[in-house]
């Protein structure tokens, strides 16, 4: 191994060694990815510049997202790429900051609602018996509302805020991620492995997070990349029906409602929010396939085409 | 064709080619057709329609062409008062009462006779302190000292004082006479069932959210009206199907509220030409915003005065109304004649005049007296029309004077209910319309201590004093100096609880085969399509 040969180097020159190692195994890592998962790659590439855009947002943003200081209805123009809205405010910086919002309520509510999902269907499948019986009809009582109408009751008694939506979201996500982990936990807790920690006297909480948790962990992966699409489109719908982030926040449903009562005459206010929305599912969805590829046994070593 | 027609023909072309004959006295040569379907619309679904209590425009809309009150304004000329269910009206000699004549022979819709029992029974209602009517009530309750019906043709309203108020006020479309077995029988005029008039037009049926659909009258007391058989009112909540209904044909008329922008106008022009008149009109109608003056930090006066300083009517008027409308007028000279203060005053006043620097300016030395970091408050936001992208202005300009608002946006009825406990800072934008030909309409809604839209509660003995004074004058020319004064007091000493952004001003259509519809100075008082006709 490369790291026991260089031990007797000095230090500045082993950790670039290590660099280079660590470099070496990410481009070797990202051939293969691009050879097995081409559209997972486009996928990320759409990941990874959203995340960029959100996090720059303040230096790439031409203006503040609530500034009204032009004139409305301007077209697409070098002064302002996307053109300006009703109120005068410059497109292109709201959907630069709304690319933040978008994340900030994909990753907040996602993180929250699968994770906690995750436990919960961990240990529903796990002890299974009268605690899995009244678990999963709680779970059946949450997944048998339509989720945009959940959705629009929580907020329409929690009230508008961008919190308020990923509360929502989170409520909607978790019985979901709940089902789908406890499927999961159903056939690994039968393996021999689980047996055998149980047999040398493993307490039920180590069997759980020490040897079901990580071999999940695939499943989660998955189920946090698929649903991050999920959750941006729900929030986009909630704002488009009035329901959503508080309407001078730049999220891209919000922008598309402004918009209705303007398409004939200046469509260019719903193209770019619609186009951001869409590119993201788009590429959360791709990204999200390929990950699930990549962790399922019998596609793993295969293109996702094959 | 016949030789009537010629006559008019020759009558309407005399006119025209002389220049001194306005278009709609040339159609009034033409004869009337009957029959016909009138296509109308309503901006919002009323869903309850006792007009006694209520007070919103799709109630009166929905409901306008199945009553009659004592008087009315005339639909060929909608700035008179004329007889209706009263055959006339003769005043006391001291000025302080007034004794109207009741019409005999008048059916209710169901058949039953109308009575001097009915007046008083819709009298004792809209006037009882318990009930809150919000519109008659309001206009009436302060000025009547009593009723009487000294016999069965006479009804005699005794006033406290000399009011110039009370005959629009009885002429208003929101005073008008309902049944009193109905009432009995009902309770209220809530539902389409207890919608018996003796209007001439009868309600024929009401789908939530769909229409709502009037038929001919047959037993109208004047036998000439109405016209057309009926009236359908589509409830078209949508600004794109509002559109689509006038660009279609669906509908003969816009109007009253909301009216459309110059860009809808000029897409109309395009698709439908000459086929519709399109005029630019006044919607007597105020664009405030409301500051709650009994809690923080609204109730100092310096901050209601940053923000009457802050806010950029111009601007705001030039992006929400396409640059139509009296930006920082309180009352309007198109609607409120000698009473409205001349705009070039108006418009020098801090807070209206160009350019804004030194009131912005002001706005942020008063800011950072008492929040040195700046305010931040909730701003209330109705969910409905464009008023959120209004309070998103608001909010935006603000700004400069380092006022932060976010906002709380809630429907219709989640934000009256706010307003009711009083659980807002600041009401990002909202319209008040003037429902009496008279300025102490929308002074006695707005302004005094005791007015049923001062949601903000501002209080000033000096200005409940002006405004009594304006309803008792009935000197005209001493009437409009209280009301100079009142509106310099407004936009110069403390803008109160109401922030008055300006008035109102859009476009509307009528369908040129819509005939002998005239556009009323006060929107709720000529809905009734008595004396239209159709020519297709």
């Amino acid at each position: 191994m490369t790291e026991q040969r260089v031990t007797a180097a000095p230090a500045a020159t082993a950790t670039a060694l290590e660099g280079d190692t660590l470099l070496a195994q990410a481009v070797s890592g990202a051939r293969f990815l691009a050879k097995s998962q081409p559209l997972g790659v486009i996928g990320l590439f759409i990941v990874v510049v959203l995340c960029a855009v959100a996090l720059f947002a303040p230096w790439l943003a031409h203006y503040g997202p609530k500034i009204t200081a032009f004139d409305t209805y301007q077209p697409p123009s070098a002064a302002h790429w996307f053109g300006t809205d009703h109120l005068g405010r410059d497109i292109f910086s709201r959907v630069v900051w709304g690319a933040r919002l978008s994340l900030y309520v994909g990753l907040a509510s996602v993180g929250v609602g699968v994770t906690l999902g995750w436990v919960w269907g961990l240990v529903s499948g796990y002890f299974g018996g009268w605690f899995d019986s009244v678990s999963q009809r709680l779970v059946d009582i949450l997944m048998g509302f339509p989720p945009i109408i959940l959705a629009l009751a929580l907020m329409a008694v929690l009230g508008q805020s961008v919190n308020n939506v990923v509360l929502a979201l989170i409520v909607l996500l978790m019985p979901t991620a709940a089902r789908t982990m406890r499927a999961a936990v159903l056939s690994i807790r039968e393996m021999t492995y689980v047996e055998s920690a149980q047999a040398v006297g493993c307490s039920h909480w180590r069997v759980i997070f020490v040897h079901l948790a990580p071999n999940t962990l695939g499943t989660y992966i998955v189920l946090v990349t698929v649903n991050i699409a999920y959750a941006i489109v729900v929030e986009a719908a909630l704002s488009f029906l009035g329901l959503g982030s508080p309407p001078d926040e730049p999220s891209w449903g919000g922008m598309l409602t402004a918009a209705t009562e303007s398409l004939e005459r200046a469509p260019w206010i719903a193209f770019f929010p619609g186009l951001a929305i869409s590119l993201v599912v788009f590429g959360m969805n791709l990204l999200g396939d390929a990950l699930r590829d990549l962790t399922d046994a019998k596609l793993r070593g295969t293109t996702g085409a094959e | 064709m016949g030789m009537r027609r010629l006559i008019a023909a020759a009558v309407v072309l005399a006119g025209m080619a002389a220049g001194v004959l306005p278009l709609g006295a040339a159609l009034a040569q033409e004869t009337a057709r009957r029959g016909g379907i009138v296509g109308y619309w309503d901006y919002s679904d009323p869903a309850r329609l006792d007009w006694m209590i209520e007070s919103a425009l799709s109630n009166q809309q929905a409901t306008a062409g199945v009553y009659s009150g004592l008087l009315q304004y005339d639909p060929d000329d909608p700035e008179q008062i004329v007889p209706d269910l009263a055959t006339g009206y003769t005043a006391d000699a001291d000025g302080l009462g007034f004794a109207f004549t009741l019409r005999q022979g008048v059916k209710w819709h169901d058949g039953r006779p109308f009575s001097t029992a009915d007046v008083k029974a819709s009298f004792d209602r809209m006037l009882d302190p318990k009930v809150k009517s919000p519109r008659c009530g309001a206009l009436l309750k302060d000025i009547v000292a009593k009723v009487q019906y000294p016999d069965d043709q006479t009804v005699h309203f005794r006033l406290k004082f000399p009011a110039a108020t009370f005959l629009p006020s009885i002429a208003s479309a929101w005073c008008r006479i309902a049944a009193k077995h109905v009432l009995e029988r009902d309770g209220d005029l809530q539902s389409a069932k207890s919608q018996i008039g003796t209007g001439p037009f009868k309600f024929k049926r009401y789908e939530r959210g769909s229409i709502i659909e009037w038929e001919r009258n047959p037993d109208y007391y004047d036998p000439r009206y109405p016209l057309v058989d009926g009236v359908r009112q589509y409830i078209l909540t949508a600004p794109a199907r509002q559109m689509a209904a006038a660009k279609t044909g669906q509908i003969d008329l816009w109007y009253p509220y909301p009216p459309m922008t110059k860009t809808q106008a000029d897409e109309l022009r395009k698709v439908r030409g000459d086929q519709v008149d399109i005029i630019e009109w006044p919607v007597n109608n105020v664009w405030v915003v409301f500051l709650n003056t009994t809690k923080p930090p609204f109730d100092n006066v310096d901050l209601r005065r940053a923000v009457h300083l802050a806010l950029d009517r111009q601007e705001l008027f030039a992006k929400i109304f396409e640059g139509v409308g009296l930006p920082c007028a309180i009352l309007d000279v198109k609607t409120d004649g000698a009473f409205a203060l001349p705009p070039e005053e108006v418009n020098a006043t801090p807070g209206c005049r160009r350019p804004k620097d030194q009131d912005i300016a002001e706005a942020r030395r008063l800011v950072a007296r008492h929040y040195p970091q700046g305010l931040d408050m909730d701003v209330l936001a109705f969910a409905y029309s464009n008023q959120t992208a209004r309070a998103e202005l608001v909010v935006s300009q603000l700004r400069k004077a380092n006022i932060r608002g976010k906002i709380r946006s809630l429907e219709y009825g989640g934000a009256y209910s706010a307003i009711g406990r009083g659980d807002f800072q600041m009401i990002g934008s909202l319209n008040t319309a003037n429902f009496v030909k008279d300025p102490n309409g929308l002074v006695s809604q707005l302004y005094i201590s005791k007015g049923g839209r001062n949601f903000g509660k501002w209080k000033s003995e000096r200005f409940d004093k002006l405004a009594d004074a304006g309803v008792r004058e009935i000197d005209t020319a001493k009437r409009i100096q209280i009301y100079y004064e009142m509106q310099r007091m407004l936009l110069n000493e403390d803008p109160s609880g109401v922030v008055m952004l300006g008035r109102e001003y859009g476009y509307y259509f009528r369908d040129k085969r819509l005939r002998n519809y005239h556009f009323a100075p006060v929107m709720y008082d000529n809905l009734t399509f008595m004396k239209s006709w159709l020519t297709k």
